[in-house]
């Protein structure tokens, strides 16, 4: 159900942009994390309805879903989503749908360690964002 | 653009934003922000205190996970309160987390928080002057609330914490001094001092003082904190906060 809630801060955030610039918009671009594990399906679900009666009406949405770098700040080491997806699944299997990351993807330190020293201190872009924005 | 930080600032524009801070942490600062919260209709509580994790302790919803609605988080309904915890996202887990992440954080809560029937916010802040302060900065006006005990420490600190919102023109509405007297024999006992240190403060500030009393009762109200209407309580509803 978060897909919504977050479809609803994409439309009004570039509904409010769109009208400041008296734009119409034709593709929003969202970037999004692996970890959060979205549905897609439920996003774009969400944005279609969404975009009624907005200068988004005629508006397509493209989710990018980044996987990002992770760098360990403790002993450097950069990694991948795959060496760390495994703790991640673990986390989806004790909280269920509303997992942490998935509200909050930032919280990912919180809950994923290096996987060579073991530390939470991790960096990673980890923000949602709308990348790009077309006007017709 | 971050539409979750857009989103924040809508979600709390044309509400009242109290924001309950300390200098440092161990001054009661979650118990302060819980019990303006309490009793007041249409308010919401928002931990953000994701270290100390006591409003989840206070309101006895530890452990429990946030239900997530198409309008956002749903609140705990809880003593009257809407409460929304960071507790009631990562569970009874500790959490340790980089500075830079807790913006986010903050942006992601007040974002999703569902706000509808509410217009008065408390957010309980976590200890000291980091992200989360400046996060808070960046999506709402809001009117802070100081905690302090009466050492001369915890004054000091949090002196310097209503120096920088004087600075940022967020005057702080109230120094709060906590466990500052205890009732005894009809007299009042002052076993941290008598708080001069956070009277010459409030004076300076032009921010009302509201001692609060050590009242042992509070304690059997962890838990079920909306049901305590006892003494410190009193204090901080007849101060107006
Ligand atoms: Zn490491």
């Amino acid at each position: 159900m978060h897909e919504w809630s977050l479809a609803l801060s994409v439309v009004q955030t570039v509904d409010r942009w769109a009208r400041e610039h008296n734009a119409e918009v034709k593709r929003v671009v969202l970037s999004v994390p692996v970890v959060s594990q979205l549905d897609l399906s439920i996003l774009r679900e969400a944005f279609d309805m969404l975009k009624m009666d907005s200068r988004l009406e005629k508006a397509t949405l493209d989710v990018k879903v980044r996987s990002p770098r992770y760098r360990c700040r403790a002993c450097g080491y950069v990694f991948g989503h795959e060496e760390v997806s495994s703790q991640i699944e673990a986390l989806v299997g004790k909280y269920g749908e509303e997992y942490p990351l998935h509200l909050v993807p930032e919280l990912l330190p919180a809950f994923v360690k290096c996987p060579r020293c073991g530390s939470h201190d991790i960096e990673a872009d980890l923000a949602i964002q709308v990348e790009e924005i077309e006007t017709i | 653009m971050r539409p979750l930080l857009e989103r924040a600032r809508d979600n709390l524009r044309g509400r009242e934003v109290v924001a309950v801070m300390s200098g440092k942490g161990g001054v009661g600062k979650s118990t302060v922000a819980a019990l303006l919260a309490v009793g007041r209709g249409n308010t919401a509580l928002v931990d953000l205190d994701i270290f100390g994790m006591s409003t989840p302790r206070l309101f006895g919803v530890v452990g429990r996970l946030h239900e997530v609605e198409k309008e956002g988080i749903r609140p705990f309904e809880v003593g009257g309160v809407k409460l929304f915890s960071l507790g009631g996202v990562v569970g009874d887990r500790y959490v340790v987390l980089p500075g830079a992440n807790e913006g986010g954080v903050v942006e992601a809560i007040l974002a999703f928080a569902d706000l509808r029937g509410v217009d008065r916010v408390v957010v309980d802040m976590p200890p000291g002057m980091g992200e989360a302060l400046l996060a808070l900065e960046r999506v709402a006006r809001f009117k802070p609330v100081l905690v302090s005990t009466p050492s001369a420490m915890s004054v000091k600190v949090v002196s310097h914490l209503a120096e920088y919102l004087v600075e940022r023109g967020a005057k702080p509405a109230a120094l709060v001094l906590n466990m500052a007297y205890v009732e005894c024999g009809g007299g009042r006992v002052y076993p941290f001092g008598r708080g001069d240190d956070a009277r010459r403060l409030a004076e300076r500030l032009g921010a009302a003082l509201v001692e609060l009393p050590i009242d042992p009762e509070l304690e059997s109200y962890v838990g079920r904190i909306g049901e305590y209407r006892g003494p410190a309580y009193r204090e901080l509803l007849k101060a107006g906060l």
